[in-house]
């Protein structure tokens, strides 16, 4: 976003552009060199809303014929309301450079059944530049926290237009919690389990605010009410609540329930006749492992779930299982 | 929000630029200045081009830092020389090192490429006291980000000898900081250097 309103030259006393984020300006008239004082703000960016509701809703029907949902949604989800918003995303921009040094540990059998651990030194450096996109204000039951493709038309044609949520998170906590997760990130790349050294530099390049334009979609299923978000730009769906299938959910259950039970006590029967503890142990461990989560698959109802919710953290570990127990069954 | 003319510290001359520099050079009495907290005239060196170079010249900013450092123990799987000890000499732990860190706009593999090739060559070069109208690439890297940037390079230096580095303690003070103006020429493949 230029801001140009009131702002002249002190040397020459033309009208001049700023520029938000950046303090060294060049005055097109007279070619002063220019610094703005104070806080110079941020770079405000708006993408161009290229989605209408027709393919929104396209695009929405599509996502229900993905994954365990109910079957019939397409007959029975009954559309409620469809617009766009403008949601604000802080994009930063965090350089890591440093080493982290250790070791892996590897432990492997002999031929005489002895185990062995080696020790395999590690050292890895770290150096990237991390790009982090957090919604700048409360998403509410939307899902959506960052994005993962920033890109489109930069306009802010559509701003009169279409609702736009204002930013409520400062930019210094954008700027520090991207500095935070970009160590984290970098730790994790560099994958030195056992670490003995670590110096690692953080430097923030960049942040700015995107508006970005995002399509809501409610509707109903039955008694219950439901939601997706699409991308204004790709129209892809960005995330979303949706009836889940109940004969999907059966057979996970069933299966789910039948198999945890199976391997549980294929674990005992094993184990009881064996030296080693260790099967009956892991048999009994894996088969409560599944019993656990077809009790929450099932606990939670017929609910899929896709995007970031505040929840995503308990059912979305289900939904994976859900789908590697229908695997199991074939 | 205000807006200032940015002129000269020291004679008051307006600086005309036409790309967004961070360091302001007066072409009127060869001063720079950059704005990092207030208005701060810095060292800065330009180097002389090899009288060779003539055509597609460009200078390049580096922040050299006048570093004293003290490796306190620095200990690897396999591989036993000290690279950092090339600087340092006869065996001594501690010592002074130019660090050099690339000022410009520049991804993360170039950033590596030129701290390190710069740093590790420790290069001569005789001074002149103006750019000669040639080039200078605009300086985007501020002198705290380049202070910060230290660590990372005597680090790589340390880590990249052969063997794997388990564990390096040390210390690095930054004793000074200067812009160095390097000479290069632009080619097909890159810079080349210009010395
Ligand atoms: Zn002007
Ligand atoms: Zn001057």
């Amino acid at each position: 976003m230029s801001l140009s309103v009131g702002l002249n030259c002190p040397a020459c006393g033309g009208a001049i552009k700023v520029n938000e984020g950046e303090h060294v300006l060049n005055c097109q008239y007279c070619g002063s060199t220019l610094w703005a004082e104070g806080d110079a703000g941020v770079l405000t960016v708006a993408y161009k809303n290229m989605q209408d509701r027709d393919g929104v809703l396209r695009a929405t029907e599509q996502w229900w014929r993905k994954g365990l949902k109910a079957r019939d949604l397409r007959k029975k989800g009954r559309l409620l309301e469809c617009y766009p918003i403008y949601l604000p995303f802080w994009s930063t921009v965090t350089r890591v450079a440093g080493w982290i040094c250790g070791y892996e540990e590897r432990t492997y059998q002999d031929r005489d059944g002895h185990s062995h651990t080696e020790r395999i030194p590690k050292e890895e450096m770290v150096l990237n530049d991390y790009n982090y996109t957090n919604i700048a204000c409360d998403p509410g039951d939307l899902g959506i926290k960052r994005l993962r493709n920033i890109g489109g038309e930069a306009s802010f044609a559509d701003f009169e237009s279409i609702p736009t949520f204002e930013s409520t998170t400062s930019k210094d906590d954008s700027v520090n919690g991207s500095k935070e997760k970009a160590l984290q990130d970098a730790r994790r790349d560099a994958g030195v389990p056992h670490v003995t050294f670590e110096k690692v530099t953080i430097i923030p390049k960049s942040i700015s605010q995107i508006y970005y334009p995002v399509w809501v979609v409610r509707y109903s299923y039955g008694e219950r009410m439901y939601m997706a978000t699409v991308d204004g730009v790709t129209g892809n769906v960005l995330s979303g609540r949706a009836p889940g299938d109940p004969l999907y959910q059966s057979l996970a259950v069933t299966g789910g329930t039948s198999l945890g039970g199976l391997i549980a006590a294929a674990g005992l029967i094993v184990g009881a006749g064996s030296d080693d503890g260790t099967i009956m142990f892991g048999g009994v461990i894996v088969g409560l492992v599944i019993l656990g989560v077809t009790y929450m698959f099932f606990r939670h109802g017929s609910e899929i779930i896709e995007g970031d919710f505040e929840d995503k953290k308990m059912k979305n570990p289900l939904k994976d299982i859900g789908i590697e127990l229908g695997g199991l069954r074939i | 929000m205000k807006v200032v003319q940015i002129k000269c510290p020291r004679c008051q001359q307006p600086i005309n630029s036409k790309v967004k520099d961070l360091a302001f050079y007066c072409s009127h009495c060869r001063t720079m200045h950059v704005r990092d907290g207030g208005v701060n005239v810095i060292d800065f060196d330009i180097a002389e081009f090899n009288p060779g170079a003539q055509q597609d010249r460009v200078y390049m900013p580096f922040w050299r830092l006048f570093t004293n450092f003290n490796i306190n123990q620095s200990k690897s799987a396999g591989g036993a020389i000290y690279k950092l000890g090339k600087f340092l000499g006869g065996g001594s732990n501690s010592g002074n090192v130019f660090i050099y860190i690339p000022a410009w706009e520049t991804n993360v593999s170039e950033f590596k490429h030129w701290a390190i090739g710069l740093t590790e060559a420790q290069p001569m070069y005789s001074l002149r006291n103006d750019f000669n109208n040639i080039e200078r690439t605009p300086t985007v890297v501020t002198r705290e980000e380049a202070t910060q940037m230290a660590d990372f390079v005597i680090v790589t230096m340390e880590a990249e000898k052969p063997g794997t580095l388990q564990y390096l303690d040390y210390s690095l003070n930054v004793q000074d900081t200067r812009l160095v103006y390097m000479p290069y020429v632009r080619g097909q493949n890159g810079f080349a250097p210009g010395l």
